[in-house]
């Protein structure tokens, strides 16, 4: 049976156990009995994981710090041996768990292109025939010929993402290595990522933005403590992940940090349980108490903001959303500081009414922001249930509908204005 | 992505192209020891990139460049020479004309020879450990990395060897040898060998018992002593007599007797009635099978033990 599998990958009943040794005597102690002492205590990172891709497809891990994330991505890129059931891979793969692991400081670019291409198992003719077009993605230009150590932490990501993509493979497995790219590199691997997809590649991808994994993903895992909580659709992974992490906020002190980490961290999390949140938000036709995700453009809604904030004199709180392509284009942003309106109180329902939308057809991430008074830090991003779609009937073009009209009038041509002075100097 | 409830376990348990839970079995691991020139022959690319990167590592930059693997095997003989010849008088008696400096070049070819086996050891020991980074983050064969250790290494005392004839062609100090220096190749090959086998072996073990390290470092002194580098074990009188069987256990004993067979050519000298053969060129297939059969038992059970092992390595790292 040697004919194309049918999945590109599967995994069945797949787990992951560390061995934690308590001192080097304990694990000798195994080894000399072979096995039948046992020394030590075994930590289950991930525990029957089951899927099933097909070519093309591509799904996202998401779950909250040490869920078994990288692990799974660990065993399905091959450097690490499973526990406990099987998984297989059809075609190539590309794993980039890591960038630039294996760059070697002293050496150029150029040679670490090589280095790290055949260390994935690429020969060396392959490399050095993509090698202009790698150089090209990872924009280094001259810099190419000197030692990675004089790089820019930004330059090593690129060059690390270049070779990997470049390798042109069946399955990539991305853990979250470009989070940490500016905004134009993180653009620029997420065009990339699109293209595999365009080109019938298979993408697993692990990342704490659940809007990364909505974008990039048709299907999501959300693992807790090694556990599979919920797969399918993105948007229900992901659904289904941010509810849970709402109802534990109250008693576990334990937030949202995950979507986006930089803003409040799990410890500050912990350490002030009263700290203001978000409790739930969901936009609806304007006037009704229906809930709506798909609109054509012209319609009216309103976003609906449940929010608690038990110590508003110590934390008073703005809220803000905006109105974000799939691209990352914020397209319209909105927020109570910029209004001069103040949430007063230790809980309420803010409505915000958005009457004629006037965005074109496309899918919008509805972010609500949770800010403190000056509106610069964020306590939180909560997303919405859903992403809005909006559809239009027209055959514009573009991000919005501008206010417009024609006329037909008799003005003169307006005369070009002399720039001789300039021409003649030179 | 569908749900794999909907067809349970259809496959069979041995179906191709799964990667499983269970653990190497000894077929697997003999035919990969079978395979190893396929799997060489395959990542050709990898091995030789990483050969050279590992070189440039150690000597781009430097003063000396490529002289330094010279230099070690250099700064110990200079020491040892003196301290046996001048400080402890020890010298061979009765050589022929023509052949004064024969104990100078008797102890810089042995220890040359030495110093390729333990700096490789050294380094291979610490290879996967040192390597760690590497295991976890891209899926490559591991087997490569001692590998590496062991080519490079030999790429050193291809070297040294240059070195050492062109100063025999060159200076006065030693006759060039003749045809002998056609064993070079597979005395190489088979040392290369007896290090890569070594190197999976203790490689291996400092990942899950990180004191390996420690005892080579000792391991590998008393070594150099007991291994005729810089005496000759037919020479030391009737003290040393009990102990000449265990001498030719040592399998590095066989190894320095074939390079001196090798560059030095016979060396017989006359004490009185008595002839003490010092180096024979006769025994050199002999030396070199001997010192074979340790390198291909040495490369058996690192292999086995390494291709057992190897699926923790990502974890222990």
């Amino acid at each position: 049976m040697k004919n194309k599998l049918r999945f590109a990958v599967e995994a069945e009943g797949l787990g992951k156990a560390y061995r934690i040794y308590a001192s080097p005597g304990r694990r000798m102690l195994e080894g000399l009995s072979l096995g039948r002492l046992k020394g030590h205590k075994e930590f289950w990172a991930l525990r029957d994981a089951n899927f099933r891709l097909t070519p093309g497809s591509s799904i996202g891990l998401c779950g909250a710090n040490g869920a078994g994330k990288s692990t799974l991505l660990k065993l399905l890129a091959g450097t690490t041996a499973p526990t406990c059931g099987r998984y297989r891979i059809d075609g190539r793969v590309a794993s980039l768990l890591e960038l630039g692991a294996g760059f070697h400081m002293e050496f150029t670019g150029r040679a670490n292109i090589v280095m790290n291409a055949v260390m994935m198992g690429f020969s060396r003719r392959e490399v050095l025939s993509k090698m202009d077009q790698i150089i090209d993605f990872a924009e280094l230009g001259p810099y190419i010929d000197e030692p990675v150590r004089t790089y820019s932490s930004g330059m090593g990501l690129r060059l690390g993402f270049a070779v990997a993509v470049s390798v042109d493979p069946d399955v990539l497995i991305i853990d979250e290595v470009f989070a940490v790219g500016d905004m134009y590199f993180q653009k620029k691997c997420i065009d990339k990522i699109y293209e595999f997809k365009k080109r019938n590649k298979t993408i697993l991808f692990c990342s704490h933005s659940l809007y990364d994994v909505r974008q990039l993903c048709d299907d999501a895992i959300w693992l807790d403590h090694g556990k599979t909580m919920a797969q399918g659709d993105s948007v229900f992974v992901t659904n289904e992940y941010s509810a849970f992490q709402r109802h534990h906020i109250g008693d576990q002190g334990e937030v949202l940090a995950d979507q986006f980490p930089e803003k409040v961290t799990q410890e500050e999390r912990a350490r002030r349980p009263d700290l203001p949140s978000i409790v739930d938000a969901r936009i609806y036709r304007a006037g009704t108490d229906e809930e709506v995700y798909q609109i054509t453009s012209g319609e009216s809604i309103e976003i609906r903001i449940w929010w608690k904030n038990p110590t508003p004199e110590e934390t008073p709180i703005q809220i803000g959303t905006a109105f974000m392509r799939q691209d990352m284009t914020t397209c319209g942003g909105m927020g109570t500081h910029l209004d001069e309106f103040y949430v007063r109180g230790k809980q309420g329902c803010l409505v915000l009414h958005v009457p004629e939308i006037r965005l074109l057809s496309g899918q919008f991430l509805v972010p609500i922001l949770l800010l403190d008074e000056e509106g610069v830090h964020r306590y939180q991003e909560f997303l919405m249930p859903d992403n809005l779609t909006v559809r239009v009937n027209t055959r514009e073009v573009g991000l919005f509908r501008l206010d417009h009209s024609w006329e037909v009038a008799d003005y003169d041509v307006p005369r070009t204005v002399a720039v001789q002075d300039e021409g003649e100097g030179a | 992505m569908t749900s794999p409830q909907s067809e349970p376990a259809s496959l069979p348990e041995e179906s191709p192209g799964w990667i499983t839970s269970r653990p190497t079995r000894m077929g697997e691991a003999l035919q990969r020891l079978v395979r190893l020139p396929a799997l060489i022959v395959e990542h050709r690319d990898l091995i030789i990139t990483s050969v050279k990167r590992d070189l440039e590592i150690r000597f781009s930059g430097t003063l000396l460049g490529w002289f330094w693997p010279l230099v070690h095997p250099l700064f110990l003989f200079v020491v040892y020479y003196f301290i046996f010849t001048k400080l402890l008088n020890f010298k061979i008696p009765n050589l022929p004309p023509g052949s004064e400096a024969a104990l100078g070049v008797y102890m810089f070819c042995g220890i040359i020879a030495f110093s390729a086996i333990s700096d490789a050891l050294t380094r291979g020991t610490n290879v996967i450990v040192d390597s760690g980074n590497l295991i976890k983050k891209l899926a490559f064969p591991s087997e490569l990395l001692p590998l590496n250790v062991a080519l490079v290494s030999m790429v050193t005392m291809i070297f040294a060897l240059l070195v050492f004839i062109l100063a025999c062609l060159f200076t006065p100090i030693w006759q060039a040898p003749g045809v002998e220096l056609l064993w070079i190749p597979a005395l190489l090959l088979v040392q290369t060998l007896f290090i890569y086998g070594l190197a999976l072996f203790l490689s291996t073990l400092q990942v899950f018992l990180r004191d390996t390290l420690q005892f080579v470092g000792i391991f590998l002194t008393v070594w150099m002593f007991v291994t005729p580098l810089f005496w000759v074990p037919e020479m030391m009188g009737e003290s040393i007599e009990p102990y000449l069987p265990l001498i030719h256990v040592n399998p590095v004993y066989h190894l320095v007797q074939a390079w001196r067979g090798v560059l030095m050519g016979e060396l017989v000298v006359m004490d009185g009635a008595t002839a003490y053969e010092v180096i024979s060129t006769q025994a050199i297939a002999a030396r070199l099978g001997v010192f074979s059969l340790w390198a291909v038992g040495a490369y058996l059970i690192g292999y086995v033990l390494f291709v057992f092992s190897q699926r923790r390595f990502a974890d222990e790292v």
